[in-house]
């Protein structure tokens, strides 16, 4: 038997619109439903601040702006909802995800990402990701500057574009991690106004989930 | 695709005209949080909700902002009534802050998605989006919801109030001006296409 139990408390009526449609809860389950292997890791590129700079200069020059796709995925733990990420060695946090291949539409990019980064390809079965809505997206405006989360007036030519997307677990998965990254999973609380350590695209999910109950099914 | 839409329209399509003024029940934090307890025992958590009005200016959108005594800024919207509807109490406390006073003509105002929830766990300042997880009890819960503007519109407000066109990016990361919940308004709504 499922127990649901509301995070968000929500006070009898749930949030409606005018055309009457309503926000949708994200179920979440307990970090114990997944399992985590590591698997072996392609060598890092472009780890220092400069090779990367360098290298979205050199792929603007053939592609033009870059695209990134970013999977917000929760489970519970603690009795509260928390956000998976990756960690690089000790430092940088990132959302699962990456850059899209030219011609290739978010939600492909979005799947093909989570598969290469959090799962294996055994017998050539591919886990069905579920990708719901987009939940925010930040602009680059120059090679070096910091992502906004607006295009600045007048600005013709971007240099990345980065769109951050609901993903929602099912009950039971089994991921696999490069042995180069640790999986976290980081309470909402502990990201919430945390620039420093997270960064404005990472601390700013918990408000970019804010309109959204979530339930978490308990055994 | 994943981008919704949002229209915006040159502010030049607004007229703006002064009304009775509309003064605040509380002239400071302190008297405002004490109002909020005595409300809450009688009535139970406030729910609040406000309006996300914008704009196009400069081919940038910019947000309508209500400012009073030259330093605190406020979205449109207010406290529902016991058992209201959140969005019949939007359309009545926009209607109350913006629309002209004269009886029965009352604009369509067409309210969209809510964008962001905000919660407030003590009798404080401090607000959240999310409810802190030992809290079974908080005290106020503020819903944002997106209101879609018509090209033209007349606009009343009380001459109390400033009301202000402010560019997203003047918004951003200008916590000290505006606070959490208006600072972070950019992003918010960075999934529309405006």
């Amino acid at each position: 038997m499922n127990n649901s139990q509301l995070f968000n408390y929500t006070h009898g009526s749930s949030t409606s619109t005018d055309d009457g449609s309503q926000v949708e809860a994200i179920k979440i389950y307990g970090l114990s439903n997944y399992y985590f292997y590591s698997k072996p890791a392609p060598p890092l590129k472009n780890q220092t601040l400069e090779e990367r700079i360098s290298c979205l200069k050199t792929r603007y020059d053939v592609c033009g702006i870059r695209t990134c796709v970013e999977a917000v995925i929760l489970v519970e733990l603690s009795k509260t909802p928390q956000l998976l990420l990756l960690q690089l060695r000790n430092s940088t946090y990132k959302l699962p995800g990456g850059r899209l291949r030219p011609g290739e539409s978010d939600i492909e990019g979005l799947k093909r990402k989570l598969t290469n980064k959090l799962s294996v390809h055994s017998d050539g079965i591919l886990p069905d990701w579920e990708v719901g809505e987009c939940l925010g997206r930040w602009w680059r405006v120059g090679f070096e500057t910091l992502l906004l989360p607006y295009l600045p007036p007048n600005v013709r030519s971007p240099k990345e574009c980065r769109k951050i997307f609901l993903v929602k677990l099912p009950e039971r998965q089994k991921f696999t991690v490069p042995k180069t990254h640790k999986l976290l999973a980081v309470p909402l609380s502990q990201l919430h106004e945390n620039h420093e350590i997270y960064g404005p695209v990472i601390s700013g999910v918990p408000q970019l989930l804010s309109k959204f109950p979530i339930e978490t099914a308990s055994r | 695709m994943a981008c919704p839409v949002v229209n915006t329209y040159p502010l030049s399509g607004y007229t703006f005209a002064n009304k009775e003024p509309k003064l605040d029940k509380d002239t400071n934090v302190p008297d405002r949080l004490t109002r909020m307890k005595t409300n809450y025992m009688k009535q139970g958590m406030r729910t609040t909700v406000e309006g996300i009005l914008l704009v196009k200016e400069h081919n940038h959108p910019h947000l309508l902002l209500l400012q009073m005594r030259n330093t605190f800024y406020k979205l449109p919207g207010g406290r529902l009534k016991p058992g209201e509807n959140e969005i019949e109490g939007l359309k009545r406390k926009l209607s109350s802050k913006l629309a002209a006073p004269s009886a029965g003509v009352q604009p369509d105002w067409q309210i969209g998605e809510c964008v962001g929830v905000w919660w407030r766990p003590n009798f404080e300042t401090y607000l959240y989006p999310y409810c802190p997880p030992h809290i079974t009890k908080p005290k106020e819960c503020k819903k944002l919801f997106l209101v879609h503007l018509p090209e033209k519109q007349f606009f009343a407000v009380p001459h109390n109030l400033k009301l202000l066109a402010v560019p997203l990016f003047e918004l951003y990361d200008n916590i000290q001006r505006y606070g959490s919940v208006i600072s972070t308004i950019p992003m918010q709504v960075s999934r529309f296409q405006f």
